[in-house]
């Protein structure tokens, strides 16, 4: 009983530490680079999640990841070409997984090239103010 | 959100150490330290403290003494009681300096009180003693944030890839 009840409160708050990782996670900002040539636009592009171990020991990355587009502008064959860390690697695929392009009109023709997609994964310093700090109080 | 990281990395701890007694010891144990960790662990930190200081009182042994005295820093620092968790850290760790767990609270306890060398230091002795400590790990991340805090950022890419560019990124 009391081993059931710990196991359910530390995993209560294994829960709440979750939970605050995939919000910051999800504050994650996005910038998305277009290519005006390629045959194929993106419909929907899911924005893969920051590691959080990468986050936690400020790590940053680059991952390259091509695949193919079907008529309907499904992805498949999903495959990673060149990463910085492996700990990069799933996320990026699984957005990739869960993107899609917009579809072939009838008339076009499919290509057979792969589409690639690099994602840059990066840590941006940010500055906090020390609220004990009297010079930045705004006050004049 | 910082709260409950907190409140989260101290109580860990304290599973720990029940977890820890609960293997090796046999037979009746210290109900009021069991009863004030779980306290510790749903953040009733007052509660906390006060089962712990009766379980303290009626410790049998220098291990239940160390777990209380640990748990008692934690208790305190979540009550915002720095120096009187500071001294029960310090208690601890003057009689067993490799108390890994007690390096782990009183960093955070410095991280609180923004004296970040002397964090950074615990951290280190607490990691030298425990590498694959999943609280230190997060005590590291809190000590990052506070002294190197971060925005993580994703930029995709469509455009076409420079030839032979390097990805070796940090």
């Amino acid at each position: 009983m009391l081993t059931s009840s710990r196991w359910l409160l530390s995993t209560t708050l294994l829960m709440i530490a979750l939970t605050a990782t995939a919000t910051a996670e999800d504050e994650a900002d996005v910038t998305h680079l277009l290519d005006p040539a390629a045959e194929r636009k993106p419909l929907q592009t899911v924005v893969p999640v920051y590691p959080s171990r990468a986050l936690q020991d400020r790590v940053q990355g680059d991952v390259e990841v091509c695949f193919s587009v079907d008529r309907e502008g499904r992805t498949s064959r999903v495959a990673v070409r060149k990463s910085s860390h492996r700990m990069f690697e799933k996320p990026a695929m699984l957005a990739v997984r869960a993107s899609s392009y917009v579809a072939l009109q009838e008339h076009e023709i499919l290509s057979a090239i792969k589409t690639c997609r690099i994602f840059r994964f990066r840590l941006d310093p940010v500055a906090i103010e020390d609220p004990a700090d009297p010079s930045v109080s705004g006050k004049p | 959100m910082r709260c409950a990281s907190l409140v989260a990395c101290f109580c860990l701890l304290a599973t720990n150490v029940l977890a820890e007694d609960n293997r090796t010891v046999l037979g009746p144990t210290n109900i009021e330290l069991r009863d004030g960790a779980l306290k510790l662990q749903t953040g009733d930190a007052k509660e906390g403290v006060r089962l712990t200081l009766i379980g303290l009182s009626q410790a049998i042994d220098g291990r239940e003494r160390r777990t209380a005295k640990s748990n008692l820093c934690a208790g305190y620092a979540l009550l915002e009681d720095y120096a009187t968790a500071l001294s029960y850290c310090n208690e601890v760790l003057a009689d067993d300096d490799r108390y890994w767990r007690a390096y782990s609270n009183r960093a955070l306890v410095y991280i609180k009180l923004r004296r970040f060398d002397e964090a950074l230091q615990d951290i280190l002795k607490g990691e030298a003693i425990s590498p694959q400590a999943k609280t230190l790990k997060a005590v590291r991340k809190m000590y990052l944030d506070a002294t190197d805090p971060v925005a993580p950022s994703v930029i995709i890419d469509d455009r076409p890839d420079t030839e032979g560019e390097d990805f070796n990124v940090d």
